[in-house]
């Protein structure tokens, strides 16, 4: 592992995410979690950090991921690999904008992106909740129930009144400890 | 852009508000909101419609919105001094916060407590997934397009199905947007004629 392996890895995530910030997920998922370089124990709490602190996914999971590996400098490589293709494509956008102000085309280009985009956040989320809910067993046994009626609860509070979703998470982190960390120590 | 401000003047300035609006706002949209009201009212910079024409345009590129359109933003201000710019004001705060967040994540993760509380925190992120997949799905959904659903169908059996790279996905999403342009430029000659 070095730091141009996690250059060029982060280059390929930043070429494609499209889509909006959330699309950045489901790419580092298969493209770092499947390599191996983190665990998906680490992956769900990078999810969770991200939405914690400001800045955009994509750079903040570059910066997490990068700095596990190889430190701060990796940190650093991986971001500014995430932000190239980016940086690239939207100069040639800006040159063509100002050379013929309106691109048609670009619209159903974005609109079919956006197809793949919302099902891949989607099938993030059917892994997660595979994991952290089924325990990735088809079994009564190993299903999560705290986490389950948490999640639903969470789901319903911000469909309903439409918090801001780090105080649900830090609400479902903290009973989560009183019931697993104090009441029923395991 | 009969603005008198030098290119220094504006890239300092484009440098400035783009690190501060990267502290503060918590996506994309919020940025270039910020960033507008900033450039079209106080400065007078860029038009009001240059910069709806921008947002529009930073969907088109990968990567985080507040990037590409920092980078376009800056680059109608001030040419590629301005790009360079604010795209270096807006990536220095995130990278240096999940520095120290990083930092702190692997000191304090092997602790027990912080592992339960972490876990307990996926109820939330599952929750929140949830919540942003159902309002990407409804934005599609409201335009009640057979050809848009069909490719939403095609994606998820593409990516549950087989294990492959999203490489060839996001190929195949391209030309079926070009196919469709054609087909609907084709349609509209034809209309025009009749």
């Amino acid at each position: 592992m070095n730091l141009l392996t996690i250059f060029l890895g982060f280059l390929k995530i930043g070429a494609l995410a499209f889509g909006g910030a959330y699309a950045a997920i489901p790419i580092v998922e298969k493209e770092v979690v499947q390599k191996g370089w983190i665990t998906y124990e680490s992956f769900g709490d990078l999810l969770a950090i991200d939405e914690l602190t400001p800045g955009p996914i994509i750079i903040n999971s570059a910066t997490f991921i990068g700095m596990n590996m190889l430190g701060v400098l990796g940190g650093i490589v991986a971001s500014l690999g995430s932000i190239v293709p980016g940086c690239i494509i939207s100069t040639i956008l800006i040159l063509l904008y100002r050379k013929y102000k309106k691109l048609t085309i670009l619209d159903n280009i974005v609109q079919a992106l956006k197809c793949m985009a919302v099902m891949m956040i989607f099938s993030t989320l059917i892994n997660m909740i595979w994991r952290s809910i089924f325990g990735s067993a088809l079994s009564l046994a190993t299903i999560d129930w705290l986490i389950l009626a948490m999640a639903v609860i969470s789901f319903i509070v911000i469909r309903k009144w439409k918090p801001n979703p780090i105080f649900v998470m830090l609400a479902c982190g903290a009973i989560y400890l009183i019931v697993f960390g104090f009441i029923f120590p395991a | 852009m009969e603005n008198k401000d030098s290119i220094l003047k504006k890239s300092l300035s484009l440098f400035g508000n783009a690190f501060i609006t990267s502290m503060t706002a918590n996506s994309g949209y919020a940025i270039v909101s910020v960033l507008k009201n900033k450039y079209t009212q106080k400065h007078k910079w860029v038009s009001e419609e240059e910069m709806n024409d921008i947002v529009a345009l930073c969907q088109s590129s990968p990567g985080p919105i507040a990037v590409s359109s920092n980078l376009m933003i800056g680059f109608q201000i001030a040419g590629p001094i301005g790009a360079f710019a604010s795209v270096l004001g807006c990536i220095i705060p995130p990278i240096i916060m999940m520095i120290i967040v990083s930092f702190f994540y692997n000191y304090i993760i092997t602790n027990r407590y912080v592992r339960i509380f972490m876990q307990g925190m996926q109820a939330g992120v599952i929750a929140m997934l949830l919540d942003v997949v159902i309002g990407l799905f409804m934005n599609i959904a409201k335009k009640r397009e057979v050809f848009l659903f069909a490719l939403m169908i095609i994606a998820f059996l593409y990516l549950r199905l087989f294990d492959l790279s999203i490489v060839y996905l996001l190929i195949f999403m391209i030309v079926a947007a070009l196919v469709k342009t054609l087909i609907m430029t084709i349609q509209a000659k034809k209309g025009g004629k009749a």
